[in-house]
């Protein structure tokens, strides 16, 4: 484990406030078809304008896929476009366009009986399908969602979030390198009996890391969130909203088997092993809405 | 003043948590730099201060802290507060 990476995410998403705020306006003015359909052209300027992304998706697609080049071109298309869609998506259901969508639960026993009983609950998602889409879905046990966002991206996002009124929809607990306020806020989080959600596949500056094969190549993946999940006495569930088709979700859940050594010093890996395990399953079900668009892979 | 039994109670666990000497553990020895912590390894501090000393620990508590010696009162400062017997 080593602290650092040239892989380093830069805590920052891509696209800004201005992009955000035309598809808004797209969904509020035209409906969600106007919104797919822009969307359709505007992938075709990432292509060539965000090449960084585009070398690290195609990275994806050629090296860890094994996809021919035709096929990589068509995959580079798909995975920006259903990033979009991801978008439009989160953002037409946190405006309360509900009822356009369909929703299929894939949710054992054992997970429900946590969510609807009263301790916390950390939950693990990562960029992978549309995990936001799925946050609302959290209330109806009547519990607080609480997202650990990076402070940088918390920060690019906050005045949207304010301005379009979702700041409510669930709360954001900020992550900065100087500050260890966030696990104090965490841990009151949990001890309250809310959940916490936290991105087990996004590196940050200067932070350790964990290296394992992941989809057959060693990649690093943060020590952070899973440190938090192993020294908080609350469950760990593991969290995916896929896309199964048109404004159609899957939300598959998984409760991490806790035992006396997954809570001590060392833990972290034994639920990573058990996350990875699980975020290699959903991926290989729908590779093209894996949205890490950086140099994921050593 | 504080008891030596439990500067003896906190070096020792400090040096099993964090796999350094006890020897290198003095009052005067910087707290991070000894231990080797960073940010992340601070949530094992808490554990380990809650697991061993009953109390709860909150952000503010860290503040000030440098030396072995600060976190010598700092844990007797608590457990005095807490009124329980160490």
């Amino acid at each position: 484990m080593k602290k650092g990476h040239p892989n380093d995410w830069s805590g920052k998403s891509r696209g800004g406030s201005a992009g955000y705020l035309v598809f808004v306006f797209l969904l509020k003015r035209l409906g969600l078809s106007a919104a797919y359909l822009l969307l359709a052209f505007v992938v075709l300027y990432f292509i060539p304008f965000a090449p960084s992304s585009t070398k690290s998706v195609w990275f994806y697609s050629r090296r860890i896929l094994g996809n021919s080049v035709i096929s990589s071109l068509i995959f580079l298309y798909r995975n920006y476009y259903n990033l979009g869609v991801a978008l439009i998506d989160k953002t037409a259901a946190s405006s309360g366009l509900y009822d356009k969508f369909t929703f299929i639960f894939d949710e054992p026993t054992d997970v429900k009986e946590i969510l609807s009983g009263s301790s916390g609950a950390i939950i693990i998602g990562a960029h992978f399908g549309n995990w936001e889409v799925g946050a609302p879905y959290f209330g109806k046990y009547g519990k607080r969602m609480n997202v650990v966002m990076m402070d940088a991206e918390y920060r690019n996002i906050k005045n949207i979030l304010e301005k379009e009124n979702k700041i409510g929809a669930f709360s954001v607990i900020p992550v900065s390198e100087e500050s260890l306020d966030h696990v104090f806020i965490i841990r009151d989080a949990i001890a309250r009996g809310e959940y916490v959600a936290l991105q087990g596949d996004r590196l940050t500056i200067n932070g350790k890391n964990i290296k394992i094969p992941f989809l057959g190549r060693v990649a690093p993946f943060p020590q952070g969130p899973f440190v938090l999940a192993s020294r908080t006495e609350a469950p760990v569930i593991f969290y995916f909203a896929i896309r199964e088709g048109f404004r159609r979700y899957r939300f598959v859940f998984k409760l991490f088997n806790a035992d006396n050594t997954s809570r001590r010093k060392g833990g972290e890996l034994k639920i990573l092993e058990s996350y990875k395990m699980e975020l290699e399953r959903v991926v290989k079900s729908a590779p093209e809405q894996w949205y890490n668009f950086y140099k994921f892979w050593l | 003043m504080i008891d030596q039994a439990l500067i003896d109670k906190i070096n020792s666990v400090l040096a099993e948590e964090f796999e350094v000497e006890i020897e290198r553990i003095i009052p005067e020895a910087p707290l991070m730099q000894t231990l080797d912590l960073d940010s992340l390894d601070l949530v094992d501090m808490v554990v380990l201060i809650e697991h061993n000393f009953g109390f709860t620990v909150v952000a503010k508590d860290f503040v000030g802290i440098k030396t072995f010696n600060d976190f010598y009162h700092y844990i007797n400062n608590r457990l005095n507060e807490k009124g329980a017997p160490e």
